[in-house]
């Protein structure tokens, strides 16, 4: 059940996209959020879904993948088009509890909204699924290194590092509390019945170990970092330098087109 | 009846996703009342897997598992019981320490099972007493003993569980020969006292051979040998073809024996290659 979590999960199906610079692939999926977010009709949101639809299809990830996160976020997704069926103008189709007038105007905007987040979902799907965490914590660095300027320059390292840490742990801790949890359960514990209080209760015989047990992690890493002579300061170089390729610049390419198409639209629909 | 049997167990971990794969498949065995059976195998065999069904940690992908005759799994609320007939010391089990004493942690399991007052202070007492805790530990922080104390906690706690059937995943894994000594001296004083069914996995085949009076060996998920632990290190050729090997004592003897030396080929443990030896000393003397 922990091991659903798909968080930092890397699916290597070697496409283009895999390839393309970690850096322009966060800036393009800024950009991509944007023109979601500017598009103000069916035909702007259409040419966005479009678009995604090949990135989709282009990064080879199994549509599986892609169910499972917006899987996690169906309770959001019809939360958002219950509420906005309701808040549609002009003719009611029918009304319920005698107050609540459902349009077409509504209807419309409800599936508007639920489109919207379902392609904001994806796309930052395939940029987690399509990029190892290493590369995007490489990349933020990248990105944020115009913030030596103004002396920060060890800060955003020490910060990058802090992140591939962090994402470097998250699957090792996972692991460990599913292994506490199973021994805990061969000891008898009751994780499953029991009301809240019970629950948080019975959550101590897992916490308590797998804190102790991140906070050795921790501490041995420590050690076998300063064995090898790390520090943040300056002069650091890389083993991977990011460089930008053809392929990069084709990619920001089509994004863009894409992106004045849904601006077209915006104007002229 | 066998206290213990294993009917055609599979299990496949990640089932729906891409990265689906067999940790185990169609496994059968039977365990009789009082054995001790070593499981041992490569790493990555299923070894882990296979053991963490006997108490339904893992539920099966296909087969039965069946503990007094009864399948575990007919009453699925129920399989907390089956938990405390079926103890599992899982590998580095000092990890699981959390409580604020000793005590405290070795009373979690007999807790859950519904014992209480004198009753659970006995069941802790008793099983501190059969395996050596010390008194003066008891009220003891479990973070301030050291690693082979803690493991001995660890243990503790699954023991006064009162097992009928005891399973242990490495249990000597990482430790010295000295704590190595000790998890042995526990295992077997605990099988003396309740008459209690034991599996260990280990991959020290000179373990094995003092200790186990079956071996189940696993390669790849699925069941290569199940037979008395004499039979299995005889047939070193199939054994070392999975990555595995017989006891260094009886490497040694069959190096002899390929430089021409006329010796027995069931020494399996020092004990008996000290016997062995002997007889050839007197014997020249004789001669």
């Amino acid at each position: 059940m922990l091991k659903d979590i798909t968080f930092g999960q890397y699916f290597d199906s070697k496409s283009v996209i895999h390839k393309a610079d970690p850096r322009v692939k966060i800036v393009l999926l800024i950009f991509i959020i944007v023109f979601i977010f500017l598009a103000k009709n069916f035909w702007g949101l259409g040419l966005s879904a479009l678009f995604i639809l090949i990135t989709m299809l282009v990064s080879k990830i199994p549509l599986k993948m892609y169910f499972k996160n917006l899987k996690a976020i169906l309770p959001i997704l019809i939360f958002t088009s219950v509420i906005n069926v309701f808040y549609g103008e002009g003719e009611p189709l029918f009304t319920i509890f005698g107050k609540l007038d459902v349009t077409v105007g509504g209807l419309e905007r409800a599936g508007f909204m639920a489109l919207r987040i379902m392609l904001l979902i994806i796309a930052s799907s395939t940029l987690t699924y399509a990029t190892t965490p290493n590369d995007l914590t490489d990349a933020i660095e990248s990105l944020l290194s115009p913030l030596r300027f103004i002396g920060l320059k060890t800060a955003v390292h020490t910060l990058a590092m802090m992140m591939t840490i962090a994402l470097r742990f998250i699957p090792t801790l996972v692991e460990e509390a599913e292994k506490i949890m199973n021994a805990q359960k061969a000891r008898g514990a009751d994780l499953e019945s029991g009301n809240l209080k019970e629950k948080i209760k019975a959550l101590i015989p897992i916490l308590i170990p797998l804190l102790f047990s991140a906070v050795r992690r921790a501490a041995e890493l420590a050690d076998a970092m300063e064995c090898r002579c790390y520090n943040s300061g300056e002069g650091k170089t890389r083993m991977k330098q990011l460089k930008l390729h053809f392929r990069d610049f084709s990619i920001t390419l089509i994004t863009l087109i894409f992106g004045t198409g849904v601006i077209l639209f915006n104007i002229f629909m | 009846m066998s206290v213990l049997e294993v009917k055609g167990l599979s299990h496949t971990y990640g089932g729906n996703t891409p990265f689906y794969s067999d940790a185990v498949s169609d496994v059968s065995f039977t365990v009789e009342q009082g054995e001790m059976i070593g499981i041992i195998g490569h790493t990555g065999s299923g070894k882990s897997t296979l053991v963490q069904h006997l108490n339904g940690i893992l539920k099966p992908t296909s087969g039965e598992i069946f503990i007094d005759g009864e399948n575990i799994w007919e009453r699925p609320k129920e399989i907390r019981k089956i938990r405390s007939k079926v103890g599992l010391v899982f590998q580095y089990p000092e990890y699981q320490l959390f409580e604020e004493t000793v005590y405290a942690d070795i009373a979690f399991g007999p807790k859950n099972m519904g014992l209480s007052g004198d009753e659970l202070k006995k069941r802790v007492l008793d099983t501190c007493r059969l395996i050596g805790v010390k008194d003066e530990y008891l009220q003891k922080s479990p973070f301030d003993l050291s690693g082979g104390e803690k493991r001995r906690v660890a243990i503790a706690g699954v023991m006064a569980m009162r097992p009928q059937i005891i399973v242990f995943d490495e249990p000597t894994a990482g430790l010295d020969p000295k704590g190595r000594q000790d998890i042995i001296k526990i295992i077997n004083d605990y099988r003396t006292a309740t008459n209690a069914t034991v599996i260990i996995i280990s991959h020290s085949m000179e373990d094995m051979a003092v200790m186990a009076d079956k071996l189940l060996v696993l390669s790849k998920g699925e069941v290569v040998m199940f037979s008395e632990t004499a039979n299995v290190f005889s047939q070193g050729d199939k054994l070392r073809s999975i990555g595995l090997n017989v006891p260094i004592v009886t490497r040694v003897f069959d190096a002899l024996r390929e430089q021409g030396y006329d010796l027995p080929n069931d020494v399996f443990t020092v004990d008996r290659a000290v016997e062995v030896l002997k007889q050839i000393k007197a014997g020249d003397r004789n001669a």
